[in-house]
């Protein structure tokens, strides 16, 4: 039976724990939840239904720091959901590389580490025999890992972009659609939960550089860091620039790509037929192959999509339990 | 499409022949030709031969052929020209990006809009492939020296 752990149990912590309710009798159960107050362990696996939304709380919650969770084995696969730090990948980073060197499997949709130490972090993993296991880092639900190195793996990726941040597209498409002006789309955006209170990461296309460093270390086998992007958010787009756009038949996004070793994210006049240009919080990443030629995968890039590339990896590592392992 | 070979030929007699058939047989026309003995290395004398191919296909089936017979292309690159818009969104003058096209690309549509409160320019132009890179860095070094942001088209 596989003991699983979650650190961060924020909204995706919570959503999880609840699909997680039947995996039982699948071989794995929820063994370990923990915040940044401390944590909470039932050896025998924690009753999912009957856990209130705060943990410190619970009867059992010992106020300790986390990572005497992981040095103490409490789990034998780690999820990490912490809040992302893009620049110095804390406090993940230390829990993924204590998991890790310990041999615990590990499943994260946090970014930062893999943004600050993704060769570090993938050498660890195959040198203790462990999975690092990233789906939910790049496009929420959209199997872009998991499709890349099996279905794809025949194929040779060339390059790949694409819409890669849910909230900016959201903000462009209701300027596009509404007239908005960005403040306005902003102001909605936020309250419909869909934006940060502290939007400047999203708004300056950190986030999405975050998701094309992911990429080109995972799938282009390069080692970059998130210095090497050239970086340019949406703050100067305004509703009369998009208006000019949309009279020749295009719209603004924010598009995020990776091919040549260079990597950028920048506003860029799309046609309104063109293979990325969806709407709303859809994501998109399109791959160039060398056999195929254009691939391109379109979905929802936040939120409840994103438990599903969490259970994806979960699923992976269950098999890989019950079956020789091979790369992920 | 057009296309812009150049060919390392011998200095024999008959050698640009050679290469002249296989371009013709895969239906090239030859636009121009221009031979640079100055730049002899190698034992090569480089040709430069602007051709117009019916399709990308004719144009490999012909560089394989010149190939098979002996003679290196040393490069080949495209002609052909880009129509392609930008958006500046800032305050810029007519005369700066005016300036920047000269030799380099020509200004189908130029607009300026949206006011004193956002302005913007959008420029519709055509290029060729060999300048595009370079006319769109000096367009970025433009927008950015004026604190205004260059939106380019996604191919």
């Amino acid at each position: 039976m596989i003991r699983c752990g979650i650190i961060g149990y924020g909204f995706l912590g919570r959503r999880l724990a609840k699909h997680l309710t039947g995996y039982r009798e699948r071989g794995l159960k929820l063994t370990l939840l923990a915040n940044s107050k401390g944590y909470l362990h039932v050896e025998d696996g924690l009753d999912i239904e009957g856990l209130m939304e705060e943990i410190s709380t619970h009867p059992g919650f010992r106020a300790s720091h986390p990572m005497e969770a992981i040095e103490n084995g409490l789990a034998d696969l780690l999820i990490v959901l912490t809040p992302t730090n893009v620049y110095n990948g804390e406090p993940g980073l230390t829990y993924i590389r204590e998991a890790l060197g310990r041999g615990i499997d590990v499943v994260t949709a946090d970014k930062g580490p893999l943004v600050i130490a993704f060769r570090e972090l993938t050498s660890l993993a195959r040198s203790m025999g462990a999975s690092l296991c990233y789906e939910a880092t790049v496009g929420g639900g959209i199997p872009v890992f998991s499709l890349a190195r099996h279905s794809l793996r025949g194929d040779r990726i060339l390059s790949i972009r694409g819409i890669l941040n849910g909230t900016t597209n959201y903000i462009l498409t209701r300027m596009h659609f509404e007239g908005l002006t960005l403040d306005l789309a902003l102001q909605e955006a936020q309250m419909m939960g869909l934006a940060e209170r502290d939007p400047g990461l999203d708004l300056g296309g950190i986030d999405s550089a975050c998701k094309v460093v992911i990429l080109a270390n995972a799938l282009l086998g390069l080692d970059k860091k998130l210095e090497d992007v050239k970086v340019k958010g949406i703050t100067q787009v305004t509703p009369d620039a998009i208006l000019a756009a949309k009279e020749l038949g295009m719209t603004i996004k924010l598009v995020g790509s990776v091919g040549d070793g260079k990597l950028s994210v920048a506003p860029r006049l799309v046609r309104l037929n063109h293979p990325l240009c969806v709407h709303g919080t859809l994501n998109a990443i399109q791959f160039k192959m060398e056999v195929m030629g254009d691939l391109t995968l379109i979905g929802r890039g936040a939120g409840e999509s994103t438990v599903s590339a969490l259970l994806s990896d979960i699923e992976w590592i269950i098999s890989q339990r019950t079956s020789p392992r091979e790369g992920h | 499409m057009r296309i812009r070979l150049t060919l390392g030929l011998t200095d024999r007699p008959g050698t640009l022949l050679k290469a002249l058939e296989k371009i013709a047989m895969n239906g090239g026309n030859i636009i121009s030709i221009i031979h640079s003995r100055e730049a002899l290395t190698g034992g090569y004398v480089p040709v430069s031969l602007s051709v117009e191919f019916p399709s990308h296909e004719n144009f490999e089936r012909a560089k394989m052929g010149i190939e098979e017979s002996g003679i290196p292309v040393l490069s080949a690159e495209s002609l052909e020209r880009r129509i392609e818009t930008v958006l500046i969104i800032g305050d810029l003058s007519v005369d700066r990006l005016e300036r920047l096209f000269e030799g380099r690309g020509e200004i189908i549509s130029l607009v300026f809009g949206g006011g004193k409160g956002s302005p913007y320019v959008r420029v519709m132009f055509s290029v060729s492939s060999e300048d595009r890179e370079t006319l769109l860095s000096s367009l970025e070094e433009l927008a950015e020296r004026n604190n205004c942001l260059l939106v380019c088209e996604e191919a």
